[in-house]
């Protein structure tokens, strides 16, 4: 199992399309990824559960990656969130 | 006459057209379906999301193709609801409560919208809508109901328009749009705006006196709608799309065109800015030559803490970059130091209450006396300055002390700057903002120090004439023709010209065409305005003389009442 911790950097957090980025990176892995934020713990190939998890910007979010592509999907998650989706 | 409802216009432009009301009822089609087995249903439910989900495919390649990356994101992320893994277990549920997989979608998504709802960022709020069109749309497909014909254009109106209705109709059917909430950051109205269709916000009741078929004028400039209009109202509107139209064409030749009298004298025509991207708007569209008054307000509005030294780096450096690009990097970018008070508390500005905030402890005082918050701004447009050309400005100045110790700031920020090993620019400019009668009184001293003045005339007219302009009854008052704050502006403006300076206007005043003569005249270089105000000026002064202007200005000094002086120049144009 891989944890890595970053914190949401775009001004608008995770709306709809960085979350539709978010899922759609999350699914082309074969581990189980889960998001843990604010308390909660959803499943990351689930855009209807990262988006009702409400992060703005600033929440500081955990990835948890367990399968065999772990280690891959832990950190390009993470430099995803990290490059702000490409946005301000 | 026609019935009129009013909101706010956000995408301007007027369209005439029959109404489409968005968000069909869909409890007719419910009550008639005949349901199977649970595990037809389950079995139906699926195959329908598959559909849907490969409908919604076609149409976001559809977009993408024709390059609408804004609406073909918002569909992806919709065909990602659809595809939901959480969603189908919820249905399922769903299924086994009600027995129909039409109802079960929309109870499974409606839960979902009511998740939504509750959440506290307003923006998530807003996508309660994505979740409802969401689920109508599979259980529209489950019920069998095709999308209505569309015939000739219309105007499409509803209390909360699904995003997916607008992004599924061709452009060219659409004339405007009509929402009852007043949301900006609704995906309808982003997608309105990609598509520059005239839109209405915010009518809130009054969507009600809307029928399917209405025909409908609809103004995106002031807000209003005219429901059923008698042919007399229509023709009046026919005049003045006509005029919006030759107007829009004839600004349009203008952009390109410099601010250039008859006889040869040229004026600066910037603009006045909250953000980069207001810049590449002012430039692109209405050919602002230029920025005379970037508000940095926003950098420190909505935040908790004290805005960061890199984080206002990049947005200074945009906007600096962004005048430099089209004007050959000779497009100045003048970015005025926060101006904030008591009127507008931020959780790291304590100022406490005050009788009269606008008297009180704001702006260049806050800076002055907080150096975790001037320090790091001040540093952040000095290095923006590398990448064109920057201009620092202080708000509020009424004297020479406050702005000697506010340049003793500028010059501490490029110490730490160099130990730092940080680029920035020697050559930004450093200047006030004349908007106290103290300073324009003193403007001759002044001018010493500074490298310019820029004339902010909302605040210099409200404190010349101890008149709040904001309270109805003594608003008659309130004139920036008033003779006692010409002359202060007369003199602002010839006390930068005598010591080599240069002097501009950042109040609205600056987009009076008939003031932009006189103030011509009095030796103004630049005027910075909001950029759609930009046009109309330009055209004053490419149509008069300086000569003409200079005798104008004569005879204005010598007259004695404000509203006679507003009356005799309003008949010169």
């Amino acid at each position: 199992m891989t944890e890595v911790t970053t914190t949401i950097q775009n001004k608008t957090g995770i709306h709809a399309r960085p979350a539709s980025v978010f899922v759609q990176k999350a699914s082309s892995f074969k581990s189980k990824i889960q998001l843990k934020a604010k308390g909660k713990t959803v499943d990351a190939k689930s855009i209807l559960m990262i988006m009702s998890m409400g992060l703005v910007k600033g929440t500081e979010v955990t990835i948890v990656a367990d399968g065999p592509d772990e280690a891959t999907a832990a950190s390009e998650l993470q430099a995803l969130i990290d490059s702000k989706f490409g946005e301000a | 006459m026609a019935e009129k409802i009013k909101g706010k216009g956000v995408i301007s432009g007027i369209a005439v057209g029959n109404i489409l009301l968005a968000g069909q009822n869909l409890d007719g089609y419910l009550v008639n379906y005949k349901p199977g087995r649970k595990d037809t249903e389950k079995k139906k439910a699926a195959d329908g999301i598959v559909v849907v989900a490969e409908n919604l495919k076609r149409s976001i390649d559809d977009f993408n193709e024709k390059g609408l990356k804004e609406q073909a994101g918002i569909l992806e992320a919709h065909r990602m609801m659809v595809e939901d893994p959480a969603m189908s277990a919820l249905i399922d549920e769903k299924i086994d409560e009600s027995g129909s997989a039409p109802k079960a979608v929309l109870d499974a998504y409606e839960t979902q919208a009511q998740v939504f709802e509750s959440m506290e960022d307003e923006y998530f709020r807003g996508r309660a809508v994505d979740m409802r069109d969401v689920g109508k749309r599979i259980a529209k497909h489950l019920l069998g109901i095709k999308e209505p014909e569309i015939v000739g254009k219309v105007i499409v109106a509803g209390r909360d328009i699904e995003p997916s209705v607008i992004a599924g109709l061709p452009t060219d059917k659409i004339a405007g749009v009509i929402l009852g909430v007043g949301s900006t950051t609704a995906h309808a109205v982003i997608i309105a705006k990609t598509r520059a269709i005239p839109t209405v916000v915010g009518v809130g009741k009054g969507i009600e006196q809307i029928a399917d078929g209405d025909p409908v004028i609809l103004d995106g400039e002031t807000g209003e709608i005219l429901i059923r209009p008698t042919d007399k109202e229509r023709k009046s509107y026919d005049t003045k799309i006509k005029k919006q139209e030759e107007l829009k064409a004839h600004y349009a030749e203008l952009k390109d065109k410099p601010a250039i009298t008859l006889d040869g004298k040229e004026v600066e025509l910037v603009a006045n800015i909250g953000s980069p991207d207001d810049a590449d708007a002012a430039i692109k569209n209405f050919g602002a030559t230029g920025v005379g008054l970037f508000r940095s307000e926003f950098v420190f509005m909505g935040k908790t803490d004290v805005p960061k030294e890199e984080d206002q780096f990049k947005e200074y450096k945009a906007a600096v970059e962004k005048c430099a690009e089209v004007t050959h990097g000779e497009g100045l970018c003048v970015i005025r130091t926060m101006d904030i008070g008591g009127d507008k508390p931020l959780p790291y500005i304590q100022v406490g209450k005050e009788e009269n905030p606008f008297l009180g402890y704001r702006a260049i005082r806050i800076s002055l006396q907080r150096k975790d918050l001037f320090l790091p701004q001040l540093k952040a447009i000095l290095r923006a300055g590398v990448y064109g050309k920057a201009a620092i400005m202080f708000p509020m100045v009424i004297n020479v002390q406050e702005f000697l110790a506010a340049k003793e700031f500028v010059e501490m920020a490029k110490m730490e700057l160099v130990h730092e090993g940080k680029e920035y620019s020697d050559t930004v400019q450093v200047g006030i903002m004349v908007e106290t009668p103290a300073a324009a009184v003193m403007a001759p001293i002044l001018a010493k120090y500074v490298d310019f003045f820029s004339i902010g005339t909302n605040d210099l007219v409200q404190y010349t004439l101890a008149v709040d302009r904001g309270n109805a009854q003594i608003s008659y008052l309130y004139n920036h023709f008033n003779p006692a704050v010409l002359r202060l502006i007369k003199r602002t403006i010839e006390s930068a010209n005598k010591e080599g300076k240069w002097a501009g206007m950042c109040g609205e005043m600056a987009s009076d065409p008939n003031a932009a003569v006189i103030l011509m005249a009095m030796g103004i270089k630049e005027l910075s305005m909001s950029a759609p105000s930009i046009p109309r000026v330009k055209e004053r002064i490419r149509n008069i003389t300086f000569t003409k202007a200079k005798e104008i200005l004569d005879k204005v000094m010598e007259m004695e009442d404000g509203d006679k002086i507003r009356d005799y120049l309003s008949t010169l144009s």
